[in-house]
């Protein structure tokens, strides 16, 4: 039904929302006050000669005016080439593709601890407002949703990896081992810690969210019939409860596929994972535009795909939205 | 740390050690001292300007006291006019893969990294050319004997058209002549390397090296859970060393000091807008009595935690840096009598006036460098008593070139293994050229003795210039002459190692803590069995 129309318009608008990214990116990368050579040469700065600066900027591209750098990076880029990255001296699909095999462990493990967790406290909370449990429950997500992300890593490190020696204090495996030795058990050793932070931010979002819509619908005429027929607080929530208040869950779950991203920046920091996090400081920093804005336009598609799927989500779990609106 | 749970943390670290350390490390050695070359390991874009290349090895290799000794080259030397160098190659040298090193090698290194826009500068060099397998000669431009470090720095590389030779991936998957060679590099992870079996030199102690790359905080823990037998840390934190381990200082040349902006200000600017010129510091009374009066001892202990040493010069205790240049104690009584004869009169609230004009500059410092803010602030306070106001303000580096770069005291940290560094900044063909020179400073006297040495036919010889360009009896840019600048202390690097890792004995590093201890790496030893 008018499905091609639909899909050729969704599209549409996602290509505008690139195409903004990559503009706004750019436009603020121009506006950064870091000179790309002194960037570029690190701790050498004052061991070159201005010839060689001269070299340096011409040879990267430093030195050409923004207006030809983004016409550039826009020709490029229309022909399927993201640009190479000066930073990793790699192109840029590269860096992202060999970054994100290790980010999407990390984002997916978290997302769907977040995800679930988050949603099975809140409609525990929910259901029993009022209770001890649901007190617990409250105060614990009001408390992580006050935390900031990174503190509690580091806390996590000197708790769990210094003090305890549980877990490992960095990276993705252990040191002096090649990639292909490291077993699937140390793997996610390695990740339990950095995966449990992550997860903590979007648990407490989740939570009180679903919390509240769960307490709405043990307030409604629904659940106010159903004990009337001698269901108990356990029934309603699981019969009415669940689809009712996954709504808020699942387009919080996917709206902040963003935020996610953001927090796994921190995390990867604290913990130096190397993903995808450590790749976008580096490319900022040192003014990497090709590296940034293929980052930038990367995760924008991922969050907007995150949102397309809510969207259709919706219409799974309640019809209704369907068929309303054009 | 609080004092509770250091024993703790102590005692954890011990029973971690206890578990894992004696069966690992004498045959692999972990190390925590960051430097990641996110480029890869490419000489020809920059690896190895910073220290060992540890892939690649060099034409020459400096010694203790950085004078060149023979790598892979056996014999060099430059030719009378200062503008061809001729070396012999040895015969043994073979990359990782078995096959010879030649001449054709080292030329097409020089000539490539020439146009790579790397961090490697070789815009020195007119052209290399192979005369033999075994002979290269290398022309430059210009007489410039500071040239000598690109053979000391610049990695060989194959060439381009041999099998496994260079290509774009080469930082990836390097291919050298050095003790080692690559195993795997884990991305902002860790880096293994293993012996290389057909290095000519004598075998390293250790069959395998496994460098860490993590931050501040992930090093600290891993040397505390006993995970890295040398770490490299910040002075801050070096006071609580872990179980099994002991500080290894390094001496460096990684210095601070103020730089005094030398002309007075009349209403110039540079190319970048910033004014030019500050009428305080551009008289020479007021540098010198500053130079007098900052007691250099206690800032080390102030805002190096004591690990550091008093400052001169920009480069104390190499061969181009003069031993006389130093101030054993402050001297604020032979400081007053310099401002006193040079017209500045102290007055009811404390300062110092010339004619109207009171003794009173910004000092500034880069905002996100606490020990450069400590530094500024505590010899802002000791100059006070002569009735100098120094007024320290942190600014972001933007923000410095754009405004305070030439008109402002700026608190400045460099420190080179190359003269090349006093060239740059000292010499008037380089005032206002970015970071070099920012002051203006001009001497026509010194930039002679500059020219001198980088025409010079040996550094030996050139050694002798860039001393009188300090101070040549009547004039010079250090403290007895113009005292363009008061240098305030030297850093140490602080790395907490093993008690059983014998470090041997450690050359002086330059800027940048880290990577720079492994100059000396084939000497390492396990003193434990």
């Amino acid at each position: 039904m008018r499905l091609i129309p639909r899909i050729a318009k969704r599209l549409g608008r996602l290509a505008l929302v690139l195409l903004c990214v990559a503009l706004v990116s750019f436009g603020l990368m121009m506006l950064s006050p870091i000179d790309p050579v002194d960037a570029y040469l690190g701790p050498q700065v004052a061991q070159v000669s201005p010839e060689q600066r001269a070299l340096i900027a011409e040879r990267w591209g430093f030195d050409a005016p923004p207006a030809v750098q983004l016409g550039h990076w826009l020709r490029q880029f229309a022909s399927g080439d993201l640009g190479w990255s000066h930073v990793y001296n790699q192109p840029v699909s590269d860096v992202i593709g060999q970054r994100f095999q290790r980010s999407i462990v990390l984002l997916a493990g978290a997302w769907l601890v977040s995800a679930l967790l988050g949603f099975a406290l809140g409609v525990m909370a929910g259901a029993k407002e009022g209770s001890p449990l649901d007190n617990v429950i409250s105060t614990y997500a009001y408390l992580t949703a006050s935390t900031p992300a990174f503190w509690l890593a580091m806390l996590a490190v000197l708790l769990f990896s210094v003090t305890l020696g549980w877990a490992p204090t960095c990276c993705a495996g252990p040191a002096g081992v090649l990639d292909q030795d490291v077993t699937l058990a140390t793997r996610l050793h390695h990740l339990v810690l950095p995966v449990a932070t992550l997860a903590l931010l979007g648990i407490a979002n989740i939570t009180l969210h679903t919390r509240t819509r769960m307490i709405e619908l043990m307030r409604s005429d629904v659940a106010t019939h159903a004990f009337a027929q001698g269901a108990s607080r356990f029934d309603v929530a699981w019969r009415h409860g669940l689809r009712h208040a996954s709504l808020p869950a699942v387009t919080l779950a996917f709206a902040s596929l963003g935020e996610l991203f953001g927090g796994s920046i921190l995390i990867e920091q604290v913990f130096a994972y190397p993903g995808l996090g450590q790749a976008t400081v580096a490319a900022g920093l040192r003014s990497d535009i090709s590296l940034l804005l293929g980052i930038a336009l990367f995760t924008a598609l991922f969050v907007s795909i995150g949102n397309l799927v809510a969207d259709t989500l919706y219409g799974v779990i309640d019809p209704r939205l369907t068929t309303g609106g054009s | 740390m609080t004092k509770t749970t250091r024993p703790i943390l102590l005692g954890i670290a011990l029973s971690c050690l206890a578990a894992i350390s004696n069966a690992q490390a004498k045959e692999q050695l972990i190390l925590a001292i960051g430097g990641e070359p996110e480029q890869g390991f490419d000489p020809l874009l920059g690896w190895g300007q910073y220290g060992n290349p540890l892939f690649q090895s060099t034409l020459l290799s400096r010694d203790k006291d950085l004078s060149p000794q023979p790598e892979l080259a056996t014999e060099w030397s430059l030719s009378e006019d200062r503008l061809t160098w001729t070396l012999t190659l040895r015969d043994d040298a073979r990359f990782s893969d078995g096959t010879s090193l030649t001449a054709a090698d080292v030329a097409y290194t020089f000539n490539t990294a020439a146009q790579a826009g790397g961090r490697a500068d070789l815009s020195a060099l007119a052209e290399a050319a192979a005369v033999d397998e075994k002979t290269v000669t290398l022309r430059l431009h210009s007489p410039r004997i500071t040239f000598i470090d690109q053979l000391l720095t610049l990695g060989i590389v194959p060439h381009a058209k041999r099998k496994n030779g260079y290509n774009d991936s080469y930082g990836r998957y390097p291919l050298g002549s050095g003790p080692y060679q690559l195993v795997e590099w884990q991305e902002g992870e860790q880096l293994i390397v293993e012996r290389n079996p057909y290095f000519y030199g004598p075998s390293p102690a250790f069959d395998r090296l496994v460098f860490l790359f993590t931050g501040e905080d992930a090093t600290l823990s891993a040397a505390h859970a006993g995970q890295a037998d040398i770490a490299a840390i910040p002075p801050a934190l070096a006071a609580n060393v872990p179980a099994d381990m002991q500080r290894v200082i390094m001496e460096s040349v990684d210095n601070r000091g103020i730089l005094f902006p030398m002309q007075p200000s009349n209403g110039e600017h540079a190319a970048s807008g910033a004014p030019i010129g500050n009428d305080v510091t551009a008289d020479p009374a007021i540098r010198q009595a500053i130079n007098l009066a900052v007691d250099r001892d206690m800032l080390v202990e102030v805002a190096l935690h004591g690990f550091g040493r008093p400052a001169f010069g920009p480069a104390d205790g190499l061969p181009w840096s003069s031993d006389e240049e130093r101030i054993d104690a402050p001297d604020l009584a032979q400081a007053k009598d310099i401002l006193d004869a040079a017209g500045w009169e102290l007055q009811d609230d404390g300062l110092r006036y010339k004619e109207g004009l009171p003794a009173r500059f910004r000092l500034t410092y880069p905002s996100s460098d606490t020990t450069r803010q400590l530094l500024a602030e505590v010899s802002a306070e000791m100059v006070r008593p002569l009735g100098i106001e120094m007024q320290p303000t942190g600014r972001h580096w933007d923000d410095i070139q754009r405004h305070a770069l030439h008109q402002d005291a700026i608190l400045f940290g460099f420190g080179s293994h190359s003269p090349q560094e006093v060239y740059y900044l000292f010499h008037s063909q380089h005032a206002g050229n970015g970071y070099y020179n920012s002051g203006f400073y001009t001497n026509s006297e010194v930039d002679a003795h500059l020219d001198a040495a980088q025409a010079a036919p040996s550094t030996e010889q050139a050694n002798r210039h860039w001393q009188a360009a300090q101070w040549d009896g009547t004039t010079g840019y250090g403290l007895r002459g113009d005292a363009s600048w008061a240098w305030l202390v030297n850093l140490e690097h602080v790395y907490f190692a093993d008690t059983c890792l014998d470090v041997g004995e450690l050359g002086v590093a330059p800027h940048g803590h880290g990577w720079p201890i492994t100059a000396n790496l084939l000497e390492w030893r396990w003193a434990c069995d």
